[in-house]
This record gives C-alpha cells, sequence and structure tokens, in this order.
C-alpha cells in the first residue's frame, strides 16, 4: 500500500502534464481517500463523502441487477439457475460496460476541460442506464442514448449536482422517442440468442392492459418479477432490498419513496371508483390499486429514480408534493394514455421539471411566516 | 415560571477524551493574550506599546469605531510583545504576569444602567457581552429586545457547566440580576433539561431581589445548547431586532463585579480531547497561555470545541469567548479505498459505514481528516436533520454564497451564526466551508448596514 502512496505522490502530473490534475485527482482518489485536513470552521468531519453515498446506492442496485440477470437468461431459456443467470450476466455485461465507457469518457473529458474534479454522480447513473432498458437495445444505440443523457442531461447544465433532469431517464426518455419501435411493442422484452438484438414475443403485462388483456401473469410472479421487461426492473423483492439499504443508510428520502407509493396507490383507487362499462380501458380501470406497483417500472422508479436527490423536491413538503404527484401521473398516464404504456419514466421527468417551483412554493411560505411573526 | 423545550433534531458527536471533574488551579500562568481576531469585525486600536507596565482591568486596546468599548488586560504585569500579521494586522497582544495578585475595584454601582454599562466598559467585561445578528460586541447604545444566557452547553467535551458554576452561584445568580438592568425585555436563561434537580436547579431556587427572570429547560441532541437554537425556539429575530447574548461564567465574573467591586476575569475550561494526556478542567484567568496542558505530539489544538473553534498553536492563548481546549490528532493520512471498505472505526451520521450500527454509547476517536475531497451540493433534505430552526438551511446556504441579500433576509439569515451551521458542515457530503460561508454572508450584509 505504502508503495502505492508513494507512486501517486511522486507521479503528481507537472509541467506540461499538468492539464491531467483532474484525471490523476480522479484515479488518486479513487484509490486512496485524500490526506486533507480541515482548515477551517468544523475541524472533524462525519466520514461519509459523495463517493461513499454514491456507492451505497450502487449496492443498493444490487439485488435488481443480479435478479434481472437470472430473468433474462429465465425469460429466454427456461433452463437451469446457474445457466439462465449466466445468459443474462453475458448480455448484461457488454451493455454495462458501454454505458460506463462512453458515459466516463464524456464525464472525464468535460472535467478535464472544465479543470474540475470528476465527479462520482457517474457510478450510479452508468449503472442505472442498462438496468432499465430492454435486454434487445442495440449497443450503439445505447451509447448515443448515455452521450446525449451526460451531454445534454448533465454536463451542458454544469454536471452533477446542477442537472435539473434525471439523467439515466434522459438516457431512457432519449431512447424511447429516438427509437420508439425498440422500446416498446411485444418483442423487444426476451432476447432470442446470446449475442444479437433480436427479440422473441412476450408482452409486459403493461403491454397486455394497454390492449385490453388482464395480464396473464399472477400477480405473485409480478411481485417476484419473472415477467418479461425492462432488464432489472421486474423485481419488486430485489428492489424492496434495495430500498431497504437506502432508507436504512439514510441516504435516500422516505419520504419520496412513499409519497410515490401514496400517490400511485391513490389514483389506481379513483380509477377503480370510475364507471367503465363498454369502454376499451375497462379493464385497466378495474385492476387492484397494488398492480401498478407490481407492473413496469413502478417501484424501481419510486425507489431509485424519483429519490435522485439533485433532481428530486429539496423541501420535505416539497418531497410528498412531489412524490405524491409522481404516483398520480404514472398512474393516471399508465391507465388512460395507450400511447405511453408505462407512464413512470415520464412521470419522473415531468416533476423533475416542476420540482423547483415546488420548493419555491415551500420556501415562499416559510418566507411569509417569517415576515408576520 | 419555566418551560421545557424539546429539540428533535440534532447529533450529539461522540468525541472521546472528557475533562475529568476534577479542577486544577493554574493562575500562576505566566503568559495571557488578548486577540482582536476573537471579536467579529473588530478593527482594534491599540492603546499600549511592547514594555509597558499595566494593572487588571487596563485597556489594551479600543475599538476604534467606537473608543468606549475597551478590551482589558486579565492580569497585571508588562506588554510583552504586539503580534502582527498581514499588512500589520494586530493578532494578539501578549502580556506577562508579575505574579503579584492584585485586583482593580471599580465601585459607584448604583440602580442606573448607564452607571453599570460604564463601569462595565472600563473594565472590559463589556467586550463579554456578543450581539445577535452578527456575532460582534454589543453595541452600548442599542435597546436589545431581550438577553439570553445559556447555563448549559451541548457541544462535544463542552465543560459541565453543573459542575464549573459550583461555589458561583451566588455570582451568576447577581450577573443575571445585573443583566437585567441593560435591557427592558426580557433576560432568558436556559438550562439543561438534564440538570433537573442538579447543581443548577438551586440557581432558580436562589430569591431573585427584584426582579423575574425566565427560566427555561432544554432538552435534545446538539445544537440544543447553542444560544442561537435557543433564541429560535423561545423569541426569535427578526430583521431590526437586536438579541444580547453573554457565556456563563463571564455573567458570574459580572455577578462577582457588581457585588464586591473586584474585576476579576477568572474562569474554568475543560482542557479534553483525544490527544489530551489528562483530561480535565484549569482554573484560569481569561486568555491564558495552553502550553502547559499536555498535548501530544501532532495535535490540533482548538479553543473552543471542535466544530465551530478556532485552531491554535501549542503555545497559543484560550480565545476570549471560550472555556474549552480541545486537542484531536491531525489526519494527514491517505486512506486506501476508504469509500469501499466497511468502515468500524469511522463514525458516520448516515449509516453507510458498518460503525453505524455499533451501540450509540461508544466514543470515537476523531481526527482532522476531511474523509473526502469537496464536492458540488448533490445531497439535499440532509441538513434538514441536524438543523432545528424553521429555517431552510439549503435555501439558505445557497442565498449566502449567491450573496443575495433580499434573500437572505427572507430566509431568516438573523437567526443564525456560523456556529449553528456547525453540525451541518460536520454531516455535509460535500464537505463545503458552510461556516466560512454563513460568516462571510453575514459581515456583507454587516458592512453594506442593512
Amino acid at each position: 500500500m505504502k508503495r502505492l502512496e508513494n507512486w501517486f505522490e511522486n507521479h503528481e502530473p507537472k509541467g506540461r502534464w499538468s492539464w491531467l490534475g483532474s484525471t490523476y485527482e480522479a484515479f488518486h482518489t479513487f484509490a486512496f481517500t485524500p490526506k486533507t485536513v480541515t482548515t477551517s470552521g468544523c475541524h472533524v468531519r462525519d466520514a461519509v463523502d459523495l463517493k461513499r453515498a454514491m456507492i451505497t446506492v450502487v449496492i443498493a442496485l444490487i439485488p435488481a441487477m443480479l435478479f434481472g440477470m437470472w430473468n433474462i437468461g429465465y425469460q429466454s431459456l427456461h433452463a437451469g439457475f446457474w445457466q439462465n443467470f449466466w445468459f443474462g450476466f453475458i448480455r448484461m455485461l457488454p451493455m454495462i460496460a458501454v454505458s460506463y465507457i462512453v458515459g466516463l469518457v464524456i464525464e472525464f473529458t468535460f472535467a478535464q476541460i472544465r479543470h474540475h474534479q470528476v465527479n462520482e454522480g457517474y457510478l450510479v447513473t452508468g449503472f442505472l442506464i442498462p438496468m432499465i432498458v430492454p435486454v434487445t437495445t442495440p449497443l450503439w444505440q445505447l451509447a448515443i442514448a448515455v452521450a446525449f443523457a451526460v451531454i445534454i442531461g448533465k454536463e451542458v447544465f454544469g454536471g452533477t449536482g446542477m442537472n435539473f433532469m434525471n439523467p439515466a431517464l434522459v438516457a431512457r426518455a432519449f431512447l424511447f422517442f429516438a427509437y420508439p419501435t425498440r422500446m416498446s411493442g411485444d418483442n423487444v422484452w426476451i432476447a432470442n440468442d446470446l449475442w444479437g438484438t433480436d427479440g422473441v414475443v412476450g408482452a409486459t403485462p403493461l403491454a397486455e392492459l394497454a390492449a385490453g388483456m388482464k395480464p396473464s401473469a399472477s400477480a405473485l410472479d409480478m411481485f417476484i418479477g419473472t415477467i418479461p421487461g425492462s432488464t432489472c426492473e421486474t423485481s419488486v423483492v430485489a428492489i424492496l432490498i434495495g430500498a431497504a439499504i437506502l432508507l436504512v443508510t439514510g441516504i435516500a428520502s422516505w419520504r419520496i419513496m412513499l409519497s410515490v407509493i401514496i400517490g400511485g396507490g391513490l389514483m389506481g383507487l379513483v380509477f377503480n371508483q370510475l364507471p367503465t362499462a363498454n369502454c376499451q380501458l375497462s379493464t385497466y380501470f378495474e385492476i387492484p390499486f397494488y398492480y401498478h406497483y407490481l407492473m413496469g417500472g413502478f417501484m424501481f422508479g419510486a425507489v431509485f429514480m424519483a429519490t435522485d436527490p439533485v433532481t428530486a423536491a429539496q423541501t420535505n413538503i416539497g418531497k410528498w408534493i412531489y412524490g405524491l404527484l409522481i404516483g398520480i401521473f404514472a398512474v393516471m398516464l399508465r391507465v388512460i394514455n395507450p400511447a405511453y404504456p408505462e407512464g413512470m419514466m415520464l412521470s419522473i421527468l415531468l416533476m423533475n421539471c416542476f420540482a423547483p417551483l415546488i420548493d419555491h412554493c415551500v420556501v415562499a411560505l416559510n418566507i411569509r411566516r417569517r415576515k408576520r411573526r | 415560571m419555566s418551560d421545557v423545550i424539546t429539540i428533535r433534531k440534532g447529533l450529539d458527536i461522540p468525541i472521546d477524551g472528557v475533562a475529568a471533574q476534577h479542577v486544577i488551579d493554574k493562575l500562576d500562568i505566566r503568559l495571557y493574550a488578548v486577540k482582536p481576531t476573537d471579536f467579529v469585525g473588530l478593527t482594534p486600536k491599540l492603546l499600549v506599546a511592547e514594555g509597558d507596565a499595566i494593572k487588571v482591568g487596563d485597556a489594551l486596546f479600543c475599538d476604534k469605531n467606537d473608543e468606549r468599548i475597551r478590551f482589558t488586560s486579565p492580569v497585571g504585569g508588562m506588554v510583552k510583545a504586539v503580534v502582527r500579521g498581514e499588512k500589520r494586522k494586530i493578532l494578539e497582544v501578549v502580556v506577562e504576569a508579575d505574579g503579584k495578585i492584585e485586583t482593580s475595584e471599580y465601585f459607584g454601582f448604583s440602580e442606573n444602567s448607564e452607571d453599570l454599562k460604564n463601569i462595565m466598559l472600563q473594565c472590559g467585561l463589556w467586550t463579554m457581552l456578543r450581539q445577535r445578528p452578527f456575532g460582534t460586541v454589543a453595541n452600548p447604545d442599542d435597546e436589545p429586545k431581550a438577553i439570553f444566557v445559556s447555563a448549559f452547553s451541548s457541544a462535544p467535551l463542552a465543560p459541565d457547566y453543573d459542575f464549573v458554576m459550583q461555589g458561583r452561584k451566588e455570582f451568576f445568580k447577581k450577573g443575571l440580576e445585573a443583566l437585567t438592568k441593560l435591557t427592558k425585555g426580557k433576560v432568558h436563561v436556559c438550562f439543561g433539561h438534564e440538570t433537573l434537580g442538579g447543581v443548577m436547579r438551586d440557581i432558580e431556587q436562589l430569591p431573585t431581589a427584584n426582579c423575574q427572570l425566565p427560566t427555561h429547560y432544554v432538552k435534545g441532541p446538539h445544537p440544543a445548547g447553542n444560544i442561537g437554537t435557543q433564541i429560535a425556539h423561545i423569541d426569535p429575530i427578526n430583521k431590526g431586532d437586536v438579541v444580547w447574548t453573554m457565556n456563563i461564567q463571564d455573567v458570574a465574573v459580572l455577578g462577582e463585579l457588581v457585588s464586591t467591586g473586584v474585576y476579576n476575569p477568572e474562569k474554568i475550561i475543560a482542557v479534553a480531547g483525544p490527544n489530551v494526556a489528562n483530561p480535565q478542567y484549569y482554573k484560569v484567568r481569561a486568555g491564558a497561555c495552553i502550553k502547559d496542558f499536555g498535548f501530544k505530539e501532532n495535535s490540533r489544538i482548538i479553543s473552543g470545541n471542535v466544530l465551530s473553534g478556532n485552531k491554535i498553536e501549542s503555545d497559543g492563548f484560550i480565545g476570549a469567548y471560550d472555556d474549552l481546549v480541545s486537542a484531536i490528532p491531525e489526519g494527514d493520512y491517505y486512506d486506501f479505498m476508504g469509500w469501499l471498505m466497511p468502515g468500524v472505526k469511522k463514525f458516520s451520521f448516515s449509516r453507510t459505514f458498518l460503525s453505524g450500527f455499533l451501540p450509540k454509547l461508544l466514543r470515537w476517536k476523531f481526527d482532522t481528516n476531511t474523509h473526502g475531497d469537496v464536492r458540488p451540493l448533490v445531497f439535499t433534505g440532509y441538513f434538514e436533520k441536524v438543523f432545528p430552526f424553521d429555517i431552510y438551511p439549503t435555501q439558505l446556504i445557497k442565498a449566502c454564497v449567491i450573496g443575495d441579500i433580499e434573500l437572505m433576509e427572507n430566509l431568516g439569515i438573523y437567526e443564525v451564526e456560523p456556529e449553528d451551521f456547525a453540525l451541518c458542515e460536520f454531516i455535509d457530503v460535500s464537505k463545503t466551508d458552510i461556516q466560512a460561508i454563513v460568516r462571510e454572508a453575514l459581515e456583507k450584509l454587516r458592512k453594506e448596514g442593512v
């Protein structure tokens, strides 16, 4: 360890290499938490830093990732456990690699140009993007989406912490609108073979409902996650394990998670009450409200996407409003807009745009209270 | 007349090395210093030269903008040095005691508040009265809406006033009575909830001459003992309001002054922390040199608590408002993959390290390592968990960064001092120097005279 320490100390870029400072800093702080000491103010600091916070989110994502790998294989092969897992692993690996390589190259380039430190935010974004796309997404499309998300979704606003939309969802939205045939329909969710981008027919519960049918999978199947869908979003069990990690460590806001769930459930109940006789969407209106939690990306969005601290509302009251509206709009879009089978992505992106307004109103109330005092 | 205020948001920082309840008399220390830098926004005008002989209570320098405000020597002796920094800024006026025990006496107290003011100004005790907003020395011409005294401290390693004030309860009470003459409003005293029935309880029981002192009991984690938290819960500061505060031991000094006429700036300080050989209490005079208190090698020595105190050298002097000297190890080491390891030995408010699952009673050996690099503000909703004010901390900090005066005022900047943000700074994932940001913003407001 001492040798590596010395190596870093001796190889700090100087002179004509000094422009590589950001890259050096990124690798150095990756290997070692720096030896910087406090100078003013608080002389002691909490052990948590942005790297730790971000890696905690990645750890919380791992159950969903592992289940997703297995499910990819299960949907295609219906074979033994390890065979399924191996198949999914091989399918996922290139997607993860493309996401990280493309994203990090752009991040490093921007940091280097701006002489900023490389921010850890992409650790999570890069992990999230392959988890929320169909398994048959061509890698080149994924690469373009990642580039779009990082540049337009984040870097143009100044990098992690300055963006107003969740970059991972921006990537998915880009794919959704640029290559709609690869992002919806019935034959993108199950891989045909180990390498290609061809899909096997297999409808998601959301697609079945949008077509006026009852979901063919049982509620238990949907809860466990053995259904077609985006790579790692199907298993509510795995997502709940992740949610538990995020809540216990205090990284994500329980207010947002809870309010998204309440909002979605409320909207589901409202649809249950509406008269729907002979309407084409009557099945969708009538499904029990908790089906909305089990289908599509609702739980994944509630736990990992809506809680993004940068793009969510920042005040505690604001978080309740923000989460409730995400849940309400997600279910509303699903049920009464058949053009978008999954409402969660658009609902979160919409509320990302409104989060600053919500905060503004909440803060304005505080200001008014202070003035009246 | 008392009520209980419960603070729910906050964090007690469990640092190892709490001072043992044992007082060593250190009134024989030879070097003392008064540091203009302890006083916010002060431009000093030097009144002595090196080599001048002085007595207790003789002025060393005064405020250039208000020459009535005099900063005086805590001992009799000789001016040993005037230490200057960049641009000849005065950093310290060092006095060497001559060892003779002598006191200066002041008489002429009456019911008149002007007399009290004048004597406090003359002997220098006035400078122990601070005003909020801005944290400067109180302006004698102001009419404060209230005066606050915190009779307990919740800061890490803070002295136990229940112990420290033993034997000085009468003086404390007299001091409080004297303070009531300085305001038409109330003098609020806040006790720790744990001291209910303790020594401090007796103070409330002491007969009051002719004044009513509202007492409050505050319970909860740090910053429950911070005066700012108490003001915000009892009588928050609005724009244009002025509130004065005084530390508990200085109130006792005031009590001694009004009852005996003697200005005797003694206090009991705690010397504590993991890098102190024998953490215990010392009886010293204000501004004493801390050289002989037994600090270990490679220590960060802090006058005040580890959250908002000032760094001093190992032969430096205790700050004017401080009654605690903390010493912790410097943290200039690398930590291999520190962001990935389980982290059993790392204290964190978040539970992202295994340490978060250990029993709460453990005490930790903190050091000055920042545990990470500075990053943009990413995590939100975090400060709110340790900030017990009716204020949005994230929004206020951002307003301070961009320097928007109207927004800062609207968001409640007048209610806070940098130390109120110390816990936010401590838990901040992005390692921002929040207290410095708030201090800078307050100074900007003060200079613009808003």
